[in-house]
């Protein structure tokens, strides 16, 4: 990495993530390079096809776009938020009110719906990041404010979470001129609302999965339950976890997760137990147990609750986790993708937390939203550890997910987990 | 996933002569979803779900679940039973593909 | 219907306690029971298994315990109670779970016995979209109960 490049990015981040005072200036320098170790689906990689189309290697079921036009997390991602640009209405386009509504709605663009309400029975589900739209046109802003306003938000407001819709060409001029057509009709006074679960700000707060810990609530304690024999079985090199560990996970480990993620100064990197068995692995029992595996999937679940009940205690202050917290703090204030957006967008309470987006109640992490992790999601059946829910979360951003053991995911994962300390362990949690 | 037919079975930790207690059971099984296939069209193969699940108890059957591709996958169930003596409680899960799962649990009074 | 309940029920009598195995069941299917649920419309599903017989309102005699909103349509926690006897002289016999705008809206039935003690179940079922959601119990003389709820299935991803 070239240490000018690295200065001015550290520049930019300091910048972009100023709202805590105190914090480190991010140091990309000493970060090694890590060859990833994680199965095929996971590791970030676009393939380049014979009829040189771009295809994302994913996990089964997400889309296979590439979204290399836009910034990622990679610290060698040097290349700047998008310019703001200030434009004025095409010429010629008559917009269309019915047409504009459609596009607001569209789940494949925004749809605009995720972050605003807007009057209709078929509206659902709206969120509330961003104002109730319903009486809009009553505010009699010109068309071109409008125009300007969904195309690149950010003249007007520069610290918006609202994407540069025009600019990042998520909508063409035209389908913009549509939406503003659909915008100049809502005039209030608005209709009393008659279901207060449409209104994302009268809408009730999700009940969650009831016990986590409850074998006949919650599959994956079934499924750690079933990863007892792994821990026994005998590895390429003769030994099994067992030789080492006597007495089961939860007896010989307990405590352990407790202190991840942290540096693990034999690898120069920070590791969440995920990363630590791609390693840990191969050097004892032979089991390779590369990243996103079943097994390495069930083993981190074992090893995380047999610290179950105690606190969360990572390492912040050696001059490492310092240094890691620092990026990682850069990370999630990092704007990236084709909707611009930044963890702290939806995942802080100034922004975007405890909000609606769509039908999903926004978490706060500063409030901690580590410690169930490994979660079973009822919505995909399946258990996810954290890396999985970061690289989910970037495919509807328009950014390429990185491979599921980066550093860049391991730093911003202890950023995270910082805002857990002192909390108990509940491994596996349950959710959507 | 592999360990399809693992059955978890919970009773009150405390139960006296004569409870009505409230058992919950879980069992990890597929429940396969009616797919369709590009044309919409439905696929027509047999598809393995639960369609049955019988609670037992002293050796009669106290409830009957008849269940659907309409019931979750991994499903959880709830029943309540009135604890009148020791014995055994067996929860059996028939699936359409002819496999039963069992799992049991000793109602025993504290 | 509750002929062939018995004759599954016989069936299964004959097979050995395993805890948490798997058996294979050998030989034909339960002789002529007609599936409880089927992919139908509401209407037919409510005229094949109920017949047309009324159903009274089920306020104040059924708890119907399920999210307004499910967060997806795939694992949605619902449970029933009836407050009603469980006495050899008056019993509630099944409980029903249907929603109307499934594929296959009869969800699940429970067929219950004095032993139960209590008229209860819990599951977690689908729902393919928002859709009101019925509890249907039906007493020993055979009268009808019926409680509705409308849940609100949110979609996935972001925005939506």
């Amino acid at each position: 990495m070239r240490r000018p490049a690295m200065r001015w990015l550290g520049l930019l981040v300091l910048a972009a993530g100023c709202a805590t005072a105190g914090a480190d200036r991010p140091d990309y320098a000493a970060v090694p390079k890590w060859t990833t170790r994680a199965i095929p689906q996971a590791r970030g990689d676009v393939r380049i096809q014979p009829d040189g189309r771009h295809v994302a290697v994913r996990y089964p079921g997400w889309t296979t776009r590439d979204y290399s036009g836009f910034r990622t997390y990679a610290y060698d991602d040097t290349r700047p938020e998008p310019p703001v640009q200030k434009v004025t209405m095409p010429p010629g386009v008559t917009g269309d009110p019915r047409r504009g509504r459609a596009l607001f709605l569209e789940r494949a663009k925004g749809p605009c719906t995720g972050c605003h309400l807007v009057p209709g029975d078929d509206v659902w589900p709206a969120g509330s990041v961003g104002p109730d739209l319903s009486a809009l046109a009553d505010r009699k802003l010109p068309d071109a404010y409008l125009y300007q306003q969904l195309w690149d938000p950010r003249v007007t407001f520069p610290q918006t979470v609202m994407p540069p819709w025009g600019a990042q060409g998520a909508f063409t001029p035209e389908e913009i001129v549509h939406l503003v057509a659909y915008l100049q009709t809502l005039h209030g006074p608005v209709a009393p609302e008659k279901d207060r679960e449409r209104n994302p700000f009268t809408r009730s707060k999700p009940v969650g999965f009831g016990d986590n810990l409850d074998p006949t609530n919650n599959p994956a304690v079934v499924r750690a339950e079933s990863a007892e024999a792994a821990w026994s079985r005998t590895g390429p090199a003769g030994k099994s976890c067992a030789d080492c560990h006597a007495g089961g996970a939860a007896k010989s480990l307990r405590g352990v997760a407790a202190r991840y993620p942290r540096h693990v100064p034999a690898y120069n990197r920070v590791m969440a137990i995920e990363d630590y068995l791609t390693v840990h692995g191969p050097e004892t029992t032979g089991h390779p147990l590369p990243m996103e595996g079943a097994e390495n999937l069930d083993l981190t679940m074992l090893v995380k609750m047999a610290s179950d009940g105690l606190p969360v205690a990572i390492d912040t202050t050696s001059a490492p986790a310092r240094a890691a917290l620092a990026r990682g703090k850069a990370t999630f204030y990092r704007r990236v993708g084709e909707r611009n957006h930044a963890c702290a967008d939806c995942h802080t309470p100034d922004h975007g937390a405890n909000k609606f987006l769509g039908g999903r109640l926004l978490g706060d992490a500063t409030a901690g939203l580590t410690r169930h992790f490994p979660t079973w999601r009822t919505s995909q059946n399946d258990a996810w550890d954290m890396r999985k829910r970061f690289q989910w979360c970037m495919t509807p951003l328009g950014t390429n997910m990185l491979a599921a053991d980066a550093i860049e995911y391991a730093e911003l994962e202890l950023y995270l987990t910082q805002f857990d300390n002192g909390k108990p362990l509940s491994v596996p949690g349950i959710r959507h | 996933m592999s360990e399809t037919g693992k059955v978890r079975l919970r009773v009150p930790s405390s139960i006296k002569a004569g409870d009505v207690i409230r058992v919950r059971c879980l069992v990890i099984h597929p429940m396969e979803r009616i797919e369709r296939d590009k044309a919409g069209k439905i696929v027509d193969r047999k598809y393995q779900y639960i369609d049955t699940v019988t609670v037992t108890y002293l050796g009669k059957v106290v409830a009957t679940f008849e269940t659907t591709q309409s019931v979750s996958e991994n499903p959880f169930f709830a029943f309540a039973v009135k604890a009148t003596d020791p014995g055994k409680l067996t929860v059996s899960f028939h699936d359409t593909h002819g496999q039963t799962y069992e799992g049991s649990v000793d109602i025993a009074f504290s | 219907m509750a002929d062939h309940a018995m004759t599954r029920r016989a069936a299964l009598g004959v097979l050995t306690v395993l805890a948490g195995g798997a058996l294979t069941l050998g030989g034909p299917a339960p002789a002529a029971a007609q599936a409880l649920g089927q992919n139908e419309p509401l209407d037919a599903a409510l005229k094949r298994v109920f017949g047309g017989r009324p159903m009274k309102d089920g306020t104040g005699m059924i708890k119907l315990d399920i999210p307004l909103i499910a967060e997806n349509g795939a694992v949605v926690p619902v449970s029933v109670e009836v407050n009603a006897p469980m006495t050899p002289q008056s019993y509630v016999k099944s409980i029903y779970i249907v929603a109307d705008k499934n594929r296959i809206p009869i969800v699940t039935r429970v067929t219950l016995t004095p032993a139960s003690g209590q008229a209860y179940m819990g599951a977690n079922i689908r729902l393919g979209e928002t859709t009101d959601v019925r509890a249907i119990a039906e007493q020993s003389d055979g009268t009808l109960w019926a409680l509705k709820r409308e849940v609100k299935v949110t979609v996935g991803g972001c925005g939506g």
